[in-house]
This record gives structure tokens, C-alpha cells and sequence, in this order.
């Protein structure tokens, strides 16, 4: 289970990140020692660090810095400073991402999936039970057959690969297939989903989709 | 500085001289003074009266013909001061230090006000930072919490960001010294992350949206140009027409000097003499007028914003067919940071 650092000096912002990031299936950890947030950090060894911009004695760009001078931990900026400035001073600091409150949860999951799956230097070719799939190439094959799922399946089925076991909600597919500039609707979706369950069952895997009525969609 | 306004204004003397001059004829006479003596007296009498006028007009012509001349030159009047040499006459002196004493309090005055909408702006986006934490801790609740809120929660939380949003813009676009930063921009990623934002709008109110990837970078500040796009398409989604294929779509010109991006929808478009007058602030018009929530900043905002980051926006619109913004961005980089 990948550990995600939260430094965040709002409590009700911590406990419903922490709710968030537990759903979506990581460790979260809440710095509770702002006087010595290096010290902790070396202490829990996160995977990643969702850092804010305005924390008590030291301010995060300042945190940031001297993390980098050690660590290359991923280092997510999540702030409510929304001037160009402040973001691209973070970049330059070495932050991986920068996100402006209020965000929509399901985009900073995005950005953390996003950054994971960078740092995973695994090969292009994922395999799912008998099947593998080339997400670059856009196929997915077994021994006999190989059939080609076009940009939007492909979108739907990496991420239903990404998020195994969890329930994922129609919403989050939805956001998912926006932020990669596919501006499908409702319909679209479900057309996309029954169009990548028939595409699995030539291969021989029929219902690993699952539907959760009025949730959203699982892959077993 | 006018001879004949200079002697108008020195009438009172004049006519002491006349009288002066005209007694002392009628003494000189009474004391049977030879003829040849009174017209002697009298010209050098004449002449030592003009020789003072004249110099003293001289004196004070240089001085005031500059005054008024820079005064009505300069664009910042307030300025003459400075250009003027000082005077070399008592009365000028005195307009000097007073003008310069007006001038100083004036300026310690403007410095006041100047501090005090400082203050203010610094108030104002702190308090936009401060109420930005409660907003994404109820966000993250409802998400957390589905049980508790449902889509409405969400749609209200929206309405509070996009509102905040717009007075943190326009507190920017109104002192803007060095808020933003030009620098290359995907419009892609622009264009995604409104449409994300806006993406339960559109379902809502089954308004497709329709844009193409097209890779292309224009010089702008990432935050303004988001603000702005988020402006227009509120307003398209806000006066979409209820009809089967309602749609908002962008589309991307890119030219030898100038690259387009405009947003086209089949709303319900602009009447025809409201059009000059949308970017005009608290502009609402007849189609803000009919919906209560409009407040006719948005556009002023955005138009300003664009202004000041050197592109250019206007509206092309058909009432109760179409409505199309586009806003130009220049290639030429230099261009575009000059302001």
C-alpha cells in the first residue's frame, strides 16, 4: 500500500483527505509535528507528500526546498494560492504537481494515480488474469486473439485496471475521460463500458465487470 | 501671458497716473512753467512709467506664458513644478511654495488612499485564502459523505467557489502590478480543466460539449485565461436554450500573427443593442434582466483581464440563435509582455 504524507494545518481538511485517500485504497499519514516536518517525513518515509502552502513557522515553498535538498520524494502542492507565480516557484522548488483549493477529489486522486504510474518504470504491457494489455499500442490480447479498444475504452479499462478491487464510481470514470480531453457524456459512457465488456468476453472474460447499481463499476 | 490682458489688469494704475500726470500739467502750468519744460517733463514723465510697466511685464511674461503653456501640455499637470524654472519676482515666489505645498499634501492625501486600497487588496485575498479552507473541507465532506449530501450540495459549493473566484479576479484586475506571469500555455489543458469544473452543468442541463485536442500554446497567464474561459462558458451553460442539441464548443484558429480561440454556443444569443455594451461593468441587459443571479461583472472582468495581458475578446451574436466570444492571442511574444 503506497503511504501518502499530508501536511495540511487544517483539521477538517486532514481528517476528510486522510477519509479520501483511505477510500482510494492508500495509507495516509497526518504530520502532526510542524516544528519538525523533515524529521517526521524521514521518520514515516512516504510515498508521496500533498504539501500546503501556508502551514505554521515555516512556509511550504520553504518546506518544499529543503526536502529537495535530500529527498526525492513526489511532492504534490496543494494550495489555495492561485497566482501563476506561486505555481510556477513551486515547479522551479521541484514540486511534481501543484493544485489549487478547492479541488474535486477525484482530480487530486487523478494527479496522485497520475504520478504514481510515472514513477512505476514497469513495462508498457500490463497483464489482467490471462489477458495483457499494451496501453500505448491500445491492444489487448492473449494467446489466440488481440482486439484493439479504441482511446476512450482504453481510458475506462487502465483505470478499472488501476483501481482493482475498489468500487469506482461512474463520476470518477467520467472525470477521468474529461481530463484526458474526451468531453463524453453520460450515454457515451455506458455505450464505451458495454462496448469494453463485449470486447473482455471475446477474450474470454465475461462479467469481470461488475455493475453496483447507483455506485458505480468494479473489475474483480 | 497677454500685454493687452497685463494692462487691462494694471487699469488702477493707469488711472493714478493719468491723474497724477494730469495735476502735476495743471501745476506746472498755474506756475507759468515754459511750454518747451512741460513737454520735456512730460515725456520723460510718460517714459518712466512705460520702462516700468514693460519690465515689469517682462519680468513676469517668461514665468506665467511657461506655466500656463506646460500646464495645459503635460498629461499630468500636477507635474509643472518641475518643469519651471524657478521665478525671479516676489508674487512668483509665492505661487511657487504654495503650489508646491498643495502639491505635497495632495500627494501625502493620495498616499493615504493608495495605502489604504493596498490594505484592502491584501485583506481581501487573505480572506479569499482563509475562505477557501472551509470550501475544501466541505467538498471533500460531501465526496466523503454521500450519505449525507448529494449533487445539489455539490452544485451550491460551486456557485460559492465561482463567486469567490470573481471577486479574487477582480480585486486583481483592478491592481494589477505584478499578479501574473506570461508564459507559454497549452490551451488544451486550459480548456480541460474549465470543462472539468463545469462537466455536471453541462449533464445537467444535457448541453454537449464539444472540443478538439489540438496541442497549441498561446503566451498568456494559465490562472487569468482560466478565469476568463470559466466566465464565458458560466454564461453560456447560464442562457442555454432548452432544445434537443444545446451545445457549447471550442475552436482554435491558429493564424500567421495571432492564434483565436472562441467559444461558440446555440443559446440564447444577445440582442443586437445589448452587443456593445456586455463588457461594460454591471451590464446585464435584456437576458441578464430575465435570470435574477446575473451580475454583469463577469465579462467586465474578463474583458479587462484581457486588456491588461494584451489580447483581445469580442462578441459576435445572433438573439435566439448563437452567441460566439473569441479572444486573440497575439504569436509575437514580445508583443504580448510589453504591457
Amino acid at each position: 500500500m503506497k503511504k501518502i504524507l499530508i501536511i495540511e494545518d487544517d483539521e477538517s481538511i486532514c481528517n476528510e483527505l486522510q477519509a479520501l485517500l483511505k477510500g482510494a485504497a492508500y495509507d495516509a499519514i497526518i504530520l502532526t509535528d510542524f516544528l519538525d516536518p523533515l524529521g517526521f517525513i524521514e521518520k514515516v518515509n512516504p510515498d508521496l507528500i500533498l504539501l500546503d502552502i501556508n502551514i505554521p513557522y515555516m512556509n511550504g515553498e520553504m518546506v518544499l526546498q529543503k526536502i529537495r535538498s535530500t529527498n526525492d520524494v513526489p511532492i504534490i502542492m496543494v494550495t489555495s494560492c492561485n497566482s501563476e507565480t506561486d505555481e510556477v516557484l513551486s515547479y522551479s522548488y521541484g514540486a511534481d504537481d501543484y493544485i489549487t483549493k478547492p479541488y474535486n477529489p477525484h482530480i487530486l486522486l487523478l494527479r496522485i494515480a497520475a504520478i504514481f504510474k510515472r514513477m512505476d518504470h514497469s513495462s508498457e504491457v500490463i497483464s489482467y488474469k490471462n489477458i495483457k494489455i499494451n496501453i500505448q499500442k491500445g491492444i489487448i490480447y492473449n494467446d489466440q486473439t488481440s482486439i484493439i479498444l479504441t482511446k476512450n475504452e482504453m481510458i475506462i479499462f487502465s483505470y478499472l485496471l488501476n483501481n482493482q478491487n475498489r468500487i469506482v464510481e461512474r463520476e470518477e470514470l467520467m472525470t477521468n475521460l474529461w481530463d484526458n480531453f474526451e468531453y463524453i457524456n453520460d450515454n457515451a459512457l455506458t455505450v464505451n463500458i458495454s462496448r469494453l465488456r463485449s470486447k473482455l468476453k471475446e477474450l474470454g472474460l465475461a462479467s469481470s465487470i461488475e455493475t453496483r447499481k447507483g455506485i458505480g463499476y468494479i473489475l474483480s | 501671458m497677454k500685454f493687452s490682458s497685463y494692462l487691462k489688469d494694471k487699469a488702477y494704475s493707469f488711472i493714478i497716473f493719468i491723474v497724477v500726470f494730469t495735476l502735476l500739467i495743471l501745476l506746472l502750468t498755474s506756475f507759468k512753467t515754459s511750454s518747451q519744460a512741460i513737454i520735456a517733463f512730460s515725456l520723460i514723465f510718460i517714459t518712466f512709467y512705460l520702462t516700468l510697466l514693460l519690465i515689469d511685464f517682462f519680468r513676469k511674461r517668461n514665468y506665467y506664458t511657461q506655466l500656463i503653456q506646460n500646464v495645459e501640455n503635460l498629461d499630468k499637470s500636477y507635474l509643472v513644478l518641475e518643469t519651471l524654472n524657478k521665478p525671479t519676482f516676489y508674487e512668483g515666489l509665492i505661487l511657487d511654495r504654495a503650489l508646491y505645498q498643495i502639491n505635497k499634501s495632495m500627494l501625502e492625501q493620495i498616499r493615504i488612499f493608495e495605502n489604504q486600497v493596498h490594505n484592502f487588496k491584501d485583506y481581501i485575498e487573505m480572506w479569499i485564502h482563509e475562505i477557501k479552507i472551509p470550501v475544501t473541507s466541505l467538498t471533500l465532506m460531501s465526496y466523503n459523505h454521500k450519505e449525507l449530501s448529494d449533487q445539489k450540495t455539490l452544485e451550491q459549493l460551486k456557485k460559492i467557489e465561482s463567486y469567490i473566484e470573481q471577486v479574487l479576479f477582480y480585486v486583481r484586475s483592478e491592481n494589477a502590478e505584478n499578479d501574473y506571469l506570461i508564459k507559454p500555455v497549452n490551451l488544451d489543458q486550459i480548456i480541460a480543466s474549465v470543462a472539468l469544473k463545469n462537466k455536471n452543468d453541462f449533464f445537467a442541463n444535457k448541453i454537449e460539449f464539444i472540443s478538439k485536442k489540438n496541442n497549441v500554446q498561446v503566451y498568456t497567464d494559465a490562472k487569468w485565461l482560466e478565469f476568463i474561459l470559466g466566465q464565458i462558458i458560466n454564461n453560456s451553460i447560464k442562457y442555454h436554450r432548452k432544445i434537443k442539441n444545446s451545445y457549447i464548443k471550442t475552436t482554435i484558429n491558429v493564424e500567421e500573427a495571432k492564434t483565436i480561440l472562441t467559444i461558440e454556443d446555440n443559446g440564447i444569443g444577445i440582442a443586437e443593442h445589448d452587443i456593445p455594451r456586455i463588457f461594460l461593468k454591471s451590464f446585464t441587459g435584456e437576458n441578464g434582466r430575465a435570470s435574477s443571479s446575473s451580475t454583469g461583472m463577469g465579462l467586465y472582468i474578463s474583458k479587462s483581464l484581457c486588456d491588461k495581458l494584451g489580447h483581445s475578446i469580442y462578441v459576435e451574436s445572433k438573439k435566439g440563435q448563437y452567441t460566439r466570444i473569441s479572444i486573440e492571442f497575439s504569436n509575437n511574444k514580445y508583443y504580448e509582455v510589453t504591457k
